[in-house]
């Protein structure tokens, strides 16, 4: 995984990355409404059933005010009791019931266009034009497929009996006692302003805050994770006492900061506090002043007393979610930013049926760069095989980027058979089985294909080391390949596509020292009766090609085979009598 | 009121406190300096258990006063329908203007009381879980990930899992000697105020409470251990994503976009199964909670109300009474949903973070000060490799000798990992001026000894960062970086190199992880492999500098390129038949 989201040699100096888009909010909205498609009538119905089990739980108090007003009169019996209590057993189990189906329902609905979202962002951000997403860079993209999803789904918890049972216990609890004693419901409205400035000052203060301890965390994850991947180098330049200390100070970062945000928290609640002290006076003072004037009765204001009661719980729940709703949706509109981006089909690299390479007058920089191509022409007949050298920063790697349409020429055009495959020396173990990580490239290869592969590309030894042999799991957490294994991985993988033009950039160059020959040997027989582009490092791997070309500053400037080009005592001729001294 | 100021530029604590408070100290915000954070033991005869009573007890002198005051906030929140009651029995009732005014003085101050209590115990209870986590994590930092005498094995990902989310949940545990100690302190207020109203009421809550805990605590067990399971299910699914889109050039470059996508799909669909699956369990305990809290409430309310048509019970004890049972319940609900399963998921963290303590724990049996000896400075390396065939190679590195190795890749990686973690029973063995590099203790064989690894991992910070890891002269660096073949890209040495040095191609990487091993100056350097993914033209000029930055110093580099061995003073080949080692490999 590591250099996933590396950038190519020259785009390294560019400083801040653009990024992927981000939807706005009525972008949001839409994209959202899209997806409910299919749950509408569900979600209707839901909400139905809401309002009805928050309201039929709104009897308890009306029960007990009613109770309390006929014992106070001496009109009460031990029937009236009974009756009160099966009314208000039954009406809490229904009420209790209803809530439960409607969390239930909207859960179940809110998962399933979670669900849809992240496998169209996944999806997307597969088909997206590799250039659009290496701009961004692939870090932005992971993010956004793995914090976003689990902010959002996480937050469901919390947010959905909110969005559902929440609010319709507010809006009924207010509706009861405005129909009840619309008195009691006024003077909670003068309370209102406290509420709407305690949510004014929390939306100033804590986002900002939590967002701040969040950064920290993930600054402190990076440092446990880069130590851990790091563990040989920390041993080895004897790091111990220094990564130790920078873990610890990142630490108690994160401590500082969760305890401001506990600190905010806690002034929120203090300032919940006062609404609820507020609210419950002001239902003791209009109680007095109604009874005096016997607008009310003492049941009344019991009835309005448990209502007010009722309604706090609901109204701190709404509060203290609130950040949490807004972190969610924050996520939801980065993860719909992704499923957006438009790309129309110029985006798309133009393919021809043939299987040859053709380059005309092609240009290219990253953003507004220099130029790191310029002007190139170039063609490669079917089944032929050229090899690319020159010193590092002369342009081969993006050239052989434009071959493969990873990156789209500023000018000029580019032809390429449809089926194309390309390796770089970013080796990638996917995280499944052996069979899993070969299959991706030939979903229908069968196990008799796989041993093939593996062995015309020597890898069959490395079968031999697996507990499991095919059904082997690797990836993060699994059996670890050494980097030269992973290559040939990816080599037999490479020839399971099948490809016409294959693309292989100094895919053999992190092989350790022995292995260099057999990785040599296993390209060798995947690029065999293929046309063929190798980024070559190793000169032996460039003489063994049809045709060498030499970059030097974004142009071609030497082309030919091994031994016209030693002739011609050019800048090639230089370097093959530096790698052959060094032999 | 704090929240109608607009002049929060001088608002320094940042909590948009208004000018009539924000003089005042803002109390427990983290000191700048970590608090001492001395680890914690781990011996064998510790179970989870234990060793979970002893990470919440380490921090009585936060968590006993934030537990007395959580009583009072708690106790406090009880007593609220408790003075409704009695306002509303002895002001409304009556008619006494008086009586109101009392009451509503009573109601500010119970208000005061209970939400001064509350802040500051929710301050205190912050700050113990911060400081626990604080003494884990270093614990772990120490004793895991970064062990001075540590072995060659690194301690695998699932350390970074249990640092951070293990740590956090083991260290919220101390949460329960705080929260419901205070709840159960409220459940026992109610039941003693019914006492005072009826006697048979507090009896029904004194037993019936307990029950209702208890039912709904089996309820939500079984809930939580599916969410566990969902979660496990979604992290998998978020991993496959990450992993997906960190091999996002692979995927395109096989043109397996399709494929990808639609195995995503599948673990997602799975996943969502997981949800439902959840949501449908989440909904049988709202309705058990509902019917089981629903009905004991109903039926003390039930009770109160009888003995109200039967005289025991004035109108204000019935209205108390009603209030009180509605009290009850959100304490029963809360020990229920969140403080058992918390303790569960607290002591299954409590077994992990033990596991990876005791899977990694180095052995603690190095030289004791008897059997301690010096080497010089500049130490003379010998490296005795075994053979299976013949009677084996040893190694000499006079001092200032640069010596290349040239071996299999088996071999270099015995040869390399012999020379990290001297005290492993490998097979091959390092001496320095002749004395065994396991008779020294680490702290030594580190100064003498830095071991560049060929996977070289870049820190997260600048190009400086990454080279002068070793705090050394600024021409050191300079020195470091030209011999490195750097200059191209590393004109200015400020530029971060992004997570990993993910800003930088592997060649771009492998050239600064080797200017830091040559820029740490140490007396003996071994390299493995350092230009792998370097071009022949840059490799050459490597070659030709390596000497002259390295001079009066050893150097072993063990390496197959013709170009590096080249500029050695000899080269010693190893036939790659080193004999397995004893040591069962992981």
């Amino acid at each position: 995984m590591s250099g996933a989201s590396a950038v190519p040699e020259t785009a390294a100096s560019d400083a801040g990355l653009p990024g992927l888009p981000v939807a706005s909010g009525r972008e949001t909205v839409r994209e959202v409404w899209r997806l409910s498609h299919g749950y509408r009538l569900r979600l209707a119905a839901t909400g139905v059933l809401g309002i009805v089990s928050t309201g039929v739980d709104l009897i308890v108090p009306g029960a007990i005010g009613f109770l309390v007003d006929r014992v106070q009169a001496g009109t009460a019996d031990l029937a009236t009791v009974l009756t009160v209590t099966v009314v208000m057993a039954l009406s809490a189990v229904l009420g209790a019931a209803g809530t439960a189906l409607t969390i239930v329902l909207a859960t179940r609905v809110y998962h399933a266009i979670l669900a849809a979202l992240r496998e169209q962002l996944v999806g997307h951000a597969m088909t997206l034009p590799q250039h659009l997403v290496e701009r961004a860079g692939t870090g932005d993209l992971i993010s956004r497929s793995s914090d976003d999803v689990t902010a959002v789904a996480d937050a469901a918890p919390a947010v959905i009996p909110v969005l559902t049972v929440t609010a319709f216990t507010i809006v009924v609890s207010l509706g009861g006692l405005a129909a009840l004693e619309w008195p009691y419901a006024a003077a909670f409205a003068v309370v209102l302003p406290v509420y709407v400035l305690a949510v004014r000052w929390y939306l100033r203060i804590g986002p900002g805050v939590y967002r701040t301890e969040r950064t920290a965390m993930s600054a402190r994850a990076q440092q446990i994770l880069e130590s851990q991947r790091g563990y040989a180098t920390v041993l080895g330049f004897g790091l111990a006492e220094r990564r130790h200390r920078a873990v610890m100070t990142d630490s108690w970062r994160v401590a500082g900061q969760s305890l401001r945000a506990r600190t905010v928290l806690s002034m929120l609640n203090a300032r919940l506090n006062l609404g609820e002290c507020l609210s419950l006076a002001a239902v003791l003072v209009v109680g007095f002043v109604l009874i005096d004037h016997n607008a009310s009765t003492v049941g009344g204001a019991t009835t309005a007393m448990l209502l007010v009661l009722r309604l706090l719980g609901p109204v701190n729940q709404l509060l203290l979610v609130i950040d949490t709703l807004q972190s969610a949706l924050a996520s939801v509109s980065r993860m719909i930013g992704v499923v957006t981006i438009p790309f129309s089909a110029s985006d798309v690299p133009a393919r021809a049926a043939s299987t040859a390479v053709q380059l005309d007058e092609v240009s290219f920089r990253y953003g507004e760069g220099p130029r790191v191509l310029d002007d190139i022409t170039l063609d490669i007949p079917s089944g032929q095989r050229v090899a690319v050298v020159g010193v590092s920063g002369a342009g081969k790697t993006t050239l052989a980027g434009v071959v493969a349409g990873t990156h789209l020429p500023e000018a000029g055009k580019v032809t390429r058979p449809s089926r194309t495959a390309m390796i770089t020396q970013e080796v990638h173990v996917f995280a499944g089985t052996l069979r899993d990580n070969l299959t991706l490239a030939a979903p229908g290869a069968t196990d008799r294909d796989l041993h093939a592969a593996l062995e015309a590309t020597g890898a069959a030894s490395i079968l031999d080391v697996l507990p499991d042999r095919l059904d082997t799991l690797l990836g993060v957490g699994g059996h670890p390949l050494t980097d030269a294994q992973a290559q040939q991985l990816a080599l037999a993988r490479l020839l399971l596509t099948d490809a016409d033009l294959v693309i292989l950039d100094e895919a053999t160059a992190e092989a350790g020292s022995t292995y260099a020959g057999q990785l040599d040997r296993a390209a060798d027989a995947v690029l065999a009766g293929r046309t063929a582009v190798v980024v070559a490092h190793r000169l032996s791997q460039a003489a063994t090609c049809d045709r060498i070309m030499v970059m030097e500053h974004g142009r071609i400037i030497e082309t030919g085979t091994h031994g016209e080009l030693v002739d011609a005592g050019g800048v090639y001729a230089g370097l093959w009598t530096a790698w052959e001294a060094a032999q | 009121m704090r929240n109608s100021s607009r002049f929060s530029g001088a608002d320094t604590a940042g909590l948009g406190r208004g000018p009539l408070t924000r003089w005042l100290p803002v109390l427990l915000l983290a000191p700048a300096e970590p608090v001492g954070a001395r680890p914690f033991e781990s011996g064998p005869g510790i179970t989870p258990g234990r060793f979970l009573l002893r990470v919440i007890f380490s921090v009585r002198r936060a968590s006993v006063p934030a537990m007395l005051l959580a009583i009072v906030w708690q106790v406090g929140e009880s007593a609220v329908p408790v003075v409704m009651g009695l306002a509303i029995d002895r002001a409304l009732a009556t008619g006494d203007a008086g009586q109101l005014v009392l009451w509503l003085g009573v109601l500010v101050a119970l208000y005061a009381a209970l939400t001064s209590a509350a802040r500051l115990s929710l301050r205190l209870t912050a700050f113990a879980v911060q400081v626990l986590q604080h003494r884990l994590r270093g614990t772990l930092s120490t004793a895991v990930l970064h062990p001075v005498g540590g072995t060659a094995r690194a301690p695998d990902g699932s350390v970074v899992s249990v640092m951070t989310n293990d740590v956090a949940r083991l260290s919220n545990a101390v949460i329960l000697t705080i929260i419901p100690v205070s709840r159960i302190t409220a459940i026992g207020f109610i039941a003693a105020s019914l006492l005072a109203t009826h006697w048979l009421l507090g009896l029904v809550v004194l037993f019936g409470a307990p029950v209702a805990v208890w039912s709904m605590g089996v309820l939500s067990e079984r809930l939580s251990r599916d969410t566990r399971e969902y979660q496990e299910l979604l992290a998998s699914t978020v991993g496959q994503a990450t992993d997906l889109v960190a091999g996002y050039r692979v995927i395109k470059g096989m043109r397996a976009e399709a494929e990808a996508t639609s195995r995503y799909r599948q673990a997602s669909q799975e996943t969502l199964v997981g949800a439902r699956r959840n949501a449908g369990l989440l909904g049988r305990f709202l309705v058990g909670s509902g019917v089981v809290s629903g009905t004991f409430v109903a039926a003390v309310m039930g009770l109160a109300g009888w003995f109200a048509v039967d005289g025991q019970l004035s109108i204000g004890g019935l209205i108390t009474a009603v209030g009180l049972a509605q009290a009850l319940l959100p304490q029963i609900q809360a020990i229920a949903s969140t403080s058992i399963p918390n303790l569960a998921g607290a002591r299954a963290s409590s077994a992990r973070v033990l596991d990876v303590l005791r899977d990694n724990a180095t052995s603690t049996a190095g030289p004791d000060d008897a059997t301690r000896r010096e080497v010089t400075a500049l130490p003379e390396l010998d490296v005795v490799v075994p053979s299976v065939s013949g009677p084996g190679v040893t190694i000499r590195v006079e001092p200032g000798e640069l010596v290349g190795v040239r071996a299999g890749d088996r071999t270099a990686a015995r040869l390399v990992e012999a020379l990290l973690d001297p005290r492993a029973e490998g097979g091959v063995e390092a001496r320095l001026d002749g004395i065994a590099a396991r008779e020294l203790s680490p702290v030594e064989y580190r100064s003498r000894v830095t071991v560049a690894p060929h996977r070289a991992t870049l820190f997260s910070g600048t190009l400086r960062d990454n080279v002068a890891v070793i705090a050394g002269a600024p021409e050191r660096v300079d020195a470091a970086v030209r011999a490195a073949a750097c200059d191209d890209f590393a004109a200015d040495l400020d530029v971060p190199v992004g997570e990993g040095g993910n800003r930088l191609s592997g060649g771009q990487r492998q050239r600064v992880a080797l200017a830091r091993a040559l820029a740490s100056d140490a007396p003996v350097l071994v390299l493995h492999d350092p230009t792998t993914a370097v071009d022949s033209v840059t490799e050459h000029t490597i070659a030709g500098r390596l000497y002259g930055v390295r001079a009066g110093r050893s150097t072993l580099l063990i390496a197959s390129t013709p170009a590096l061995l080249a500029a050695c003073d000899r080269v010693v080949e190893l036939p790659d038949d080193v004999p397995a080692p004893s040591r069962t490999a992981r």
